[in-house]
């Protein structure tokens, strides 16, 4: 059995899938990577079904070892990743040899790297999951962050014919210091002044430290409320904008908590919340309001440049029969 | 028809709001509602979240649209008034109210002026409602209707309690999942798990049921703790009477 041996763990490096969804109702949060598309891209880029499960490595990444050959795509931030102690290409499916060691380093912009193995990491599912939620200390590997020493068994990687060109995508430009996050109002806009209002989509707020995969802690002007700021506690997803007493927006993630009962002024949009899980502590961000419409459209546009890709690699017809044939002589069910 | 406020929560979710008040007859509303959606699985409806007076739904604006759903919601909240819910479940909750697994009992009765077998009486006597779960995994929002009774706040919270306390604040009571800061009074424990991810459904409770307190003596609680660690206790649960 293929297995990824972590050398070194960095700053916060986790086993993540796609998310746990559908226990919101019981107080689970989803969890799962905070920049899904750049996930996504390295599942694709390894041929993995994308429900499978990829590192996501933070500020500073692992080194890991491979016991056995394998395919693995890194994506996301720029950490620098050395294959063996040589630049190792990003955006690409690169072979891997047993004993070959990959290296990440700290990031140079962004905040988020992702590995995907080829055959996906091999966790026990708790809740029809991989995904680990950090703070409720459940899911993926152990329910934490990887340590040095820790074994990750891998699944067998999918069968790809060879290449005359090896499978890869232009790499992004570097992530800006300071972005701006289309949202869509409320839903409780009425519970701030004109003046609170006109506050928040006027001003530029920073990153604070306090950061982490529940929420984004923004510094900057107060945002003047009508009322206390306090609702009665109601349903909450990634992407919403509380605003408590103090006045200082935190953007909520994937990992927040399912309820509470701060007003919230604004909700990010689903196709800027990729972006939203490369920022961190100084980044400076502002806000702009657009349509519902608007925010679907860009969320319908982004999906179809996923799943371009997702047919393009994984799904054009020779490939698909000879995926499937490889997948019958690796062992797995068709 | 009830009245009701359809609000987007970014593109993918939106919250039907009823009345602005935390009551059990808004409540059922809510419950109504859900109950309804989670029988007709709408496509593209991925998730509902009932809270105290709201319904979040997830959608997929792929597969439905916005006008879609409001559509649809309209006219499930008028079927809904109208929906006769299932009876409600009562669980109850063993619960051991003494010495170090009662940390505040004593000082809970002083403050009120009772002795501490009238407080456990006071609190085992009636049904605790749960108007929703979150802040943690399993973690209930409850309140009383009967015999009315007020704890008072601790002036200063503890930095940590164990998971399993059963705590009292004002005219709430909360079984804490897993061991975390709390600033409410410790009136028992449970050896109960209100979170067993070991089990197929990990939840012990769910939002619409009652709770019910049953006092125990030490030795029922590590036999109940016993069968709890091996996955093997099956709580008490029975029919509420309307």
């Amino acid at each position: 059995m293929a297995e990824l041996i972590i050398e070194t763990p960095g700053m916060l490096t986790t086993v993540q899938d796609l998310g746990r969804f559908g226990s919101a109702r019981f107080g689970m949060s989803p969890s799962g990577p905070m920049d899904s598309v750049s996930f996504r891209i390295a599942n694709i880029l390894v041929g993995n079904d994308p429900k499978d499960s990829a590192l996501e490595a933070t500020i500073l990444g692992p080194t890991v070892r491979f016991t056995d050959d394998g395919l693995i795509a890194v994506t996301g931030a720029d950490m620098a990743p050395k294959l063996n102690s040589r630049p190792c290409p990003r955006y690409q499916a690169v072979p891997v040899r047993s004993g070959d060691i990959l290296q990440l380093g700290a990031i140079t912009s962004g905040a988020r790297t992702y590995v995907a193995f080829s055959g996906g990491i091999d966790v026990p599912l708790m809740m029809g999951s991989r995904a680990t939620a950090v703070q409720n200390k459940v899911g993926g590997f152990e329910g934490r962050r990887l340590m040095a020493g820790d074994r990750l068994s891998l699944g067998k990687p999918a069968y790809l014919p060879a290449d005359t060109d090896p499978r890869h995508l232009p790499l992004p430009a570097p992530y800006a210091n300071e972005a701006i996050f289309r949202v869509v109002p409320g839903p409780q806009e009425d519970a701030f002044t004109e003046a609170g209002r006109k506050t928040f989509y006027g001003s530029t707020y920073t990153v604070s430290t306090e950061s982490n995969r529940m929420g984004c802690r923004l510094e900057g002007s107060v945002i003047e409320h009508a009322g206390d700021g306090n609702i009665i506690s109601d349903g909450i997803v990634a992407g919403c904008i509380q605003v408590p007493g103090s006045g200082q927006p935190i953007v909520l993630l994937q990992e927040c908590q399912t309820v509470g009962g701060y007003a919230k002024i604004a909700t990010v949009i689903s196709a800027d919340l990729s972006r939203l899980g490369q920022c961190k502590a100084g980044d400076r961000i502002t806000f702009q309001a657009v349509t519902l419409a608007e925010a679907q459209q860009a969320y319908r546009e982004q999906e179809r440049v996923i799943l371009a890709l997702e047919e393009r690699f994984n799904h054009s017809w020779a490939e698909s029969f000879v995926r499937r044939i490889g997948r019958r002589l690796a062992g797995k069910t068709i | 028809m009830s009245k009701y406020q359809l609000r987007p929560v970014g593109d993918r979710a939106l919250t039907v709001e009823f009345e602005n008040e935390i009551s059990r007859a808004v409540n059922q509303k809510v419950r109504a509602l859900d109950h309804l959606l989670t029988e007709k699985k709408l496509r593209g409806v991925e998730e509902l979240v009932p809270t105290y007076r709201s319904l979040l739904i997830r959608y997929d604006p792929l597969t439905v649209s916005f006008e879609q759903l409001e559509r649809y919601i309209e006219r499930a909240v008028s079927k809904a008034s109208a929906l006769q819910l299932p009876k409600a479940i009562v669980t109850e909750i063993p619960v051991l109210y003494e010495g170090e697994y009662g940390l505040d009992l004593e000082e809970i009765a002083q403050l009120k002026n009772k002795t501490v077998e009238e407080i456990i009486r006071i609190h085992s006597q009636s049904d605790y409602y749960i108007y929703m779960l979150g802040f943690s995994p399993g973690h209930p929002y409850t309140a009383r209707f009967e015999n009315p009774f007020s704890f008072r706040r601790r002036s200063t919270p503890r930095v940590k309690i164990p998971g399993g306390s059963i705590v009292v604040q004002l005219a709430l009571s909360d079984i804490i999942p897993f061991d975390q800061p709390c600033g409410w009074n410790i009136i028992g424990t449970t050896p109960l798990l209100a979170c067993d991810y070991r089990q197929e459904n990990p939840f012990l409770l769910r939002a619409g049921q009652w709770i019910r307190h049953v006092p125990i003596d030490k030795s029922e609680f590590m036999e109940i703790k016993r069968q709890v660690e091996l996955g093997e206790y099956k709580p008490r649960t029975y029919e509420k009477e309307a």
